[in-house]
């Protein structure tokens, strides 16, 4: 039963490489809550604007009328990776985890895994 | 005016037209708006809280100020869900409270709001939130007349509708009586998101405010009412031109 100040500060603990996380709500763009980043990667504007890659990647979804959900998204930078995993139970409608990596130092497997056990440990 | 009293860690609340934000220390811990949906409501549409939860809570704990602390203790809601609604019902209300008006700003020192500590926000965070907020609504379609009056799917989106699962769900209650706050409640989300859907979808067409004119045709001066009764016959040619001439500006 993590609320969600420690549930992300266990992200950045837990998941090797962890450079930021961010929990978004991705109607308004609002972070509701950060930890990590840096002067080199503002996950208030990062939260804003990867709020139109889900909804881009939901309305592609939509016209290719494919019933399903999404999972996570990831993008490979040259440098990071970037995981975006979206938030299923009901009270987490609308809302995604992002998480920012170091590609030298991740486990990207890992990192997905654990990103999936703090989104459980959130919702309890 | 939320600046200054949270640089002098000022508590209570602060009322406003559309709104009040209720402060502990300079910091603020609830909003509530007539227009945002409660945390009661967000609560109780994710079908987490059943409403006699929620009556409960605030029956047990609600004279002590603490129904969030209760609410978790209990185990109806756990911390991270709680945090999550209040947060979001919070950033809510304080859109609205905080827009701009002309009407009277006061504030009651030492004012509480009965829910109780649950993650207090930094003023400055709920104020540039605030205006973020507004930037984004008028960049996505700069008309707000979409905020407050009811809206009707658009009659001449003929062409297939590829809005979204959540917009769909408001295209759906959007039947020109309920306005976007009434959508938002019967929803359970907050306001300020089923604004942002109400514009977007409007910026793609899909929606329109109801025309005013049919219900508001005025009746002609007496004068031109009588001319338009001589000339029964009316130039169609002109009035075509007329009316190419009108859309070619507009």
């Amino acid at each position: 039963m993590a609320n969600t100040e420690t549930a992300l500060k266990e992200a950045m603990a837990m998941i090797e490489g962890a450079v930021g996380v961010a929990l978004v709500d991705y109607t308004s763009g609002m972070a509701l809550g950060t930890i990590g980043g840096g002067k080199h990667l503002d996950l208030n504007v990062a939260a804003a604007g990867n709020t139109d890659v889900v909804r881009a990647k939901l309305r592609a979804m939509e016209m290719l009328g494919l019933q399903d959900e999404i999972e996570d998204i990831l993008i490979t930078l040259g440098g990071q990776y970037h995981l975006i995993r979206l938030l299923k139970a009901r009270g987490g409608n609308g809302l995604f985890l992002y998480l920012a990596l170091d590609n030298k130092r991740a486990n990207l497997a890992m990192a997905r895994h654990q990103l999936r056990k703090i989104e459980a440990e959130l919702e309890v | 005016m939320l600046l200054r009293l949270a640089s002098e860690r000022a508590t209570g609340a602060l009322l406003r037209d559309r709104g009040t934000l209720y402060l502990v220390e300079g910091q603020v811990v609830h909003a509530e708006s007539p227009v945002a949906p409660g945390i009661d409501v967000m609560l109780s549409a994710t079908g987490r809280l059943r409403p006699d939860g929620w009556t409960q809570a605030i029956r047990e704990a609600g004279a002590d100020g603490a129904v969030g602390r209760y609410l978790v203790d209990s185990g109806l809601v756990s911390g991270g869900e709680l945090e999550i609604c209040h947060l979001g019902a919070l950033f809510d209300a304080a859109f609205f409270a905080l827009a701009p008006s002309s009407g009277p700003t006061r504030f009651r020192y030492g004012a509480a709001h009965w829910i109780g500590p649950v993650r207090p926000v930094a003023a400055e965070a709920v104020e540039r939130e605030t205006l973020r907020r507004r930037a984004l609504l008028d960049r996505l379609w700069a008309h707000p007349e979409t905020d407050t009056a009811p809206v009707v799917p658009s009659p001449r989106s003929a062409r297939p509708r590829t809005a979204a699962p959540r917009q769909r769900a408001v295209l759906d209650l959007a039947d020109g009586v309920r306005t976007p706050a009434d959508i938002a409640r019967a929803l359970g989300r907050p306001a300020f998101h089923t604004l942002i859907d109400v514009r977007r979808l409007a910026a793609a067409g899909l929606v329109e405010t109801p025309r005013p004119a049919a219900a508001a045709a005025p009746t002609p001066p007496s004068d031109v009412a009588r001319l338009m009764a001589m000339s029964a016959d009316p130039d169609v040619a002109l009035l075509r031109r007329l009316r190419d001439a009108l859309e070619a500006t507009l």
